[in-house]
């Protein structure tokens, strides 16, 4: 039976891109283009953190890698386009060297060395002002002239329909089933064949793929950036909650964790005002507590509602003797 | 499977709709004026202290009448510290909200980013604190700027030594921020054009607790001059940290900013006795000889308890100035507006005169100030000074 | 003029005295995240309150903080245990993650509600020791506070090791540590037990927020760089350490007084992280060995 998460989105995409037709004002549109980028990246996250279970926290590596691709590019006097594609290309690299380090660790191992790394770059990014421009910026060229907000709009529309596609396509496949299975268990997925690095690296590469493209179009909306805006900490948090919240390991997971979280942000920002924060964190504590499988987990198993085949249980592994445990928890192989 | 279906679509509409409502501007009974300021994030400091410099004047102009015969409403958005929010700040306020003219943001990197937007929705924007260069480099008829860039503090901070004894070498420190490295930017090409031998430049992370390697590096290239570009907190542990290594140059200058606060040469909130002798740029003091300084300064210390910094003398000013400019012309829509500010010509506002040039940009005096005996005396220019220069700076080893 | 020698000995010395404080933050964080397996990004969230707390006892009393630093600790026990049997409790079978996130959405709570409570703005306070000097030679010079706030951390330390290896409490947590799942059949009540070690782990972090104050200053994001310190103080401790997390801190102080000095001060933070990703490639079970808390 067709999966009712696929047509929702599809149904809810389709949909999405009447909008600017009736709601032509930069504002609200800026809000969803937003909406729709971070559900492209969480979907793009999802790949990495949901599907082959590796806590990623530092995916803004590649999103300001792409951006920066693209400003770096273009001030050498590569046409737009062609830097936006440069700058996935170099995203995708840094993806291979990060994940080449990192995937030999695990769990929270895993997750502080991202952080390291998009650290690193941030701070490089920052201190070489000759190069990067520092942190009094960049010029970023625009990628569309006319009517630019509607058309950064669609853009996003296009790449969370383009991500959502190629997750829904890997989660069928075989190197789908392969992801899940590592994340459930590593070892026992290793004794039966599954070339684990091999799988993580390619998942990485293509989630750091999407998200570089995704800086790049952000970074072209703005016309301008920093470092502190492209490769801060706060934009792989915000990534990984809204996967998370969302659901993480689920198709539909990312495309309402964005919805919800980043309609909820802004809402909170014009109601709140100083105080929308702490309300922004009281909802990630409620949800943790009350929607641990995220929301389309939750509503999934609680509510019966997206019901497809039996979804794979997202458990944490049982444990094995102590000193494997020990050795085990740092290294990956 | 079909309800659950319908529910979602609903309720993610609703969500969305709902996420993106305003507050109706435009008609009603009150003038609204759209503000772009740091409430929360890295700069939320600074942001608060505009928006108690905004609230001051918000609350002279209304007790005069308002403006155009209606009370003012200020429509705050926060940026968050962050640029791409003060973008999106401004569509907020200008095509939901429909405010005439925008004042802010806090930082250079989120005014910077919103200049190409209010541009683009033509809609004036008056400028209150961003001080790096490349605000004010598209030079858009629609921007307008009150306080003095990084690029005439360095000017400024050359003048005033070059005919106070005319050292040779400069070290810069500064703060790994756009504030510290536009001025860094700043000064190193005008100390090159003016001949001077710059023989380090040192960025610091801010914030930390240790600069005392830092500065062991300045004090092995015996710069005779120092110029620092730090917020209060980094300025006063500097200067701390200075007199514990013996760091002995013949001038400690400075941007302004944490050199310049009104709490600086106060031991409690301050560096207190390591701040003597110090050189600042200044934008503005409360103890300024301009009318309405004092009370300005009354007005912030009752309200919040402490002195402003010029960065809530700049907010104050710049909603004073775009008032005035309305009331004159009784302009109420942005391009009026915009002409109105062009035409503005101030002679005496608590923040100096004001009258902005071809670029947009408010030829304001920088002076340069010394901490002498605990207090900032103005030095620099001549015409301006109330004392006389102490230099060289007396060693540490030897002040009491 | 001081030879490269004497310089390099200030530089060092000056490590030690900061990286003594980050040893104590570090020692706290890797004792939740040996017992637990908790990444708790709240620890610097708990720092600041610290540091608040002792703040706010110094402007109505006037109590120096290095006297009334044990209020800051007894407060963030209390937070911490709250926090470990209210909020990480129940979602203990939870991924990793999700506690991760949860602990994210505390800190984002306390530290916005620090901003609402004392404003955004700055405090510092100011005490007489703040100006004493003690000199060394005639090059080398140590501010009195930093040489104050390195002996308590020293004794902080000694004691939470002694804890650890020497009460029915250390022997408790470290069985937990071991095997989480063993650990009840020998009527250890595991819960209490972690929440207590989560409570110590936290007054660890307020205590270093009060012996803080003096020297540096206070707004509503101060723990910020501290916790992600600690989480490099951990790796290079290995394994949830809490010897090998002390040691970790005072190194990474030298490490990054050496880099201002050597290299620049706007790289110390980054060679931090630098540090941090060679050891987990090379020696991912730490610097100090496979040892246990």
């Amino acid at each position: 039976m067709k999966n009712p998460q696929i047509i929702i989105a599809a149904i809810f995409l389709v949909a999405a891109l009447f909008v600017p037709l009736f709601v032509p004002t930069d504002y609200t549109l800026q809000v969803l283009f937003r909406v729709f980028l971070f559900a492209a990246l969480g979907l793009a996250w999802n790949l990495v953190g949901g599907y082959a279970g590796q806590l990623s926290l530092g995916h803004a590596a590649y999103f300001g890698v792409g951006a920066y691709g693209l400003a770096l590019f273009s001030r050498l006097g590569i046409s737009p386009w062609a830097s936006v594609l440069l700058g996935v290309v170099m995203a995708v690299i840094s993806a291979a060297m990060i994940g080449k380090v990192s995937f030999r660790l695990r769990g929270p191992y895993f997750a502080l060395c991202t952080i390291a790394f998009a650290e690193v770059l941030r701070l490089v990014a920052k201190n070489l002002p000759n190069v990067t421009g520092g942190d009094v910026g960049v010029q970023v060229p625009a990628l569309f002239m006319q009517s630019a907000t509607r058309s950064f709009y669609w853009a996003g529309v296009l790449l969370t329909a383009f991500a959502f596609g190629l997750t829904a396509w890997i989660e069928r496949s075989r190197f789908g089933y392969y992801l899940m299975a590592i994340r459930e268990d590593q070892d026992t997925a290793l004794s039966v064949g599954v070339n684990a690095s091999r799988c993580k690296l390619w998942a990485l590469l293509i989630s750091a793929a999407i998200t570089g493209l995704g800086g790049a179009l952000y970074a072209s909306m703005f016309l301008f950036i920093v470092p502190d805006q492209v490769l801060a900490m706060e934009i792989s948090t915000e990534i990984a909650i809204v996967a998370m919240l969302g659901g993480a390991g689920t198709l539909l997971g990312p495309l309402l964790g964005s919805v919800v979280l980043e309609t909820a942000a802004e809402t909170f920002k014009n109601i709140f005002k100083e105080a929308h924060l702490l309300i922004y964190g009281v909802l990630i504590v409620l949800v943790v507590l009350f929607m641990p499988e995220g929301i389309v987990g939750t509503l999934t198993s609680k509510l019966g509602l997206f019901k497809k085949a039996p979804p794979v249980p997202f458990a944490a592994p049982l444990p094995v003797t102590a000193e494997e445990e020990a050795q085990r928890a740092a290294v990956s192989e | 499977m079909k309800r659950s279906l319908i529910l979602f679509l609903v309720g993610v509409s609703v969500l969305v709709l709902t996420s993106c409502k305003g507050s109706k501007g435009g008609g009603g009974n009150t003038f609204k004026i759209g503000v772009v300021t740091s409430l929360t994030g890295s700069n939320a400091a600074f942001g608060q202290a505009h928006k108690n410099g905004y609230t001051i004047a918000l609350e002279e102009i209304n007790a005069k009448g308002g403006l155009l015969g209606k009370q003012i409403e200020l429509d705050y958005y926060d940026d968050q510290s962050r640029p791409d929010q003060a973008v999106q700040g401004v569509s907020k306020l200008v095509d939901q909200d429909r405010v005439p003219i925008v004042l802010g943001a806090y930082s250079s990197e989120s005014t910077r980013a919103i200049v190409p937007v209010v541009t683009q929705k033509q809609v004036p924007l008056v400028i209150p604190t961003a001080v790096a260069d490349n605000v004010m480099e598209s030079g858009s008829p629609w921007v307008f700027r009150i306080c003095a860039g990084s690029g005439s503090f360095a000017a400024a901070t050359l003048d005033f030594l070059k005919n106070n004894g005319d050292p040779r070498t400069l070290a810069i420190v500064y703060e790994n921020t756009n504030f510290g490295q536009a001025n860094n930017k700043s000064m190193t090409e005008a100390s090159k054009a003016a001949g001077l031998n710059l023989v380090d430049s040192e960025a610091y992370q801010a914030s930390s607790p240790d600069y005392k390697s830092l500065l062991q590096r300045v004090k092995g290239k015996t710069p005779e001059v120092i110029y620092f570009a730090s917020y209060l907190l980094d300025a006063s542990t500097l200067m701390r940290q200075a007199e514990q290594l013996s760091l002995n140059p013949k001038y400690y200058t400075s941007a302004g900013t944490g050199f310049a606060a009104a709490e600086f040469p106060t031991p409690d909130k301050g560096a207190g006795k390591y701040a003597e002798y110090t050189f600042s740029v200044s934008q503005w003091l409360p103890s300024a000889k301009w009318k309405g300084s004092a009370e300005f300064d009354q007005k912030f210390f009752k309200l919040t308890g402490s002195h402003p910094a010029y960065h809530a003398m700049e907010a104050y000013a710049v909603l004073l100035v775009a008032a005035a400019a309305i009331d004159n012309s009784k302009a109420d829509q942005p391009t009026t507006i915009r002409d109105a500010i062009k035409q503005v010509s101030l002679p005496e506002t608590p923040f100096g005169p004001v009258k902005f040039d071809a670029r947009g940009q408010n030829q304001h005096p920088v002076l340069i100030t010394q901490v002498q005996s605990g207090q900032y005396k103005v030095v620099w220019p001549p015409d301006a000074a109330e004392s006389k220069p102490i230099i060289p700076t007396p060693e540490w080893s030897k002040r009491q | 003029m001081a030879n490269w020698f004497d310089v390099a000995l200030q530089a060092i010395i000056n490590g030690l005295l900061t990286g003594a404080l980050y040893a104590l933050i570090g020692m706290g964080m890797a004792l939740i995240f040996g017992v637990m397996r908790i990444v708790n990004f709240a620890h610097g969230a708990f720092l600041m309150m610290g540091m608040y707390a002792t703040y706010v006892v110094f402007q109505a009393t006037g109590i120096s903080p290095y006297y009334q630093f044990p209020v800051a600790g007894l407060l963030l026990f209390v937070v911490g245990y709250a926090t470990y049997m209210g909020l990480l409790r129940p979602i203990r079978g939870q991924v990793d993650f999700m506690v991760i996130l949860l602990t994210m959405g505390l800190a984002l709570i306390l530290v916005d509600g620090a901003q609402l409570v004392f404003g955004a703005d700055y405090h510092q306070i100011n005490i007489p020791l703040l100006s004493r000097n003690i000199r060394l030679g005639s090059q080398i010079s140590i501010n009195a506070p930093w040489l104050v706030s390195f002996a308590i951390a020293a004794v902080l330390a000694c004691v939470l090791y002694w804890v650890v290896t020497h009460t029915m409490f250390g022997r408790a947590a470290r069985a937990i540590a071991q095997n989480p799942y063993a650990a009840p059949l020998t009527g250890i009540n595991v819960n209490r037990i972690q929440a207590a070690a989560f409570g110590i782990g936290s007054a660890a972090a307020g205590i270093a927020g009060a012996l803080l104050l003096p020297v540096f200053y206070l707004f509503p994001d101060v723990g910020n760089q501290f916790k992600l310190k600690s989480f490099v103080m951990v790796v290079l401790g290995g394994m949830g350490s809490i010897q090998g997390a002390a040691i970790a801190g005072l190194v990474l102080g030298v490490v990054e007084s050496l880099t201002s000095l050597y290299w620049g001060n706007e790289w110390a933070l980054a060679v931090d992280f630098v540090l941090f990703i060679l050891v987990l490639s090379l020696k991912p079970s730490g610097i100090f060995g496979s040892q246990r808390a």
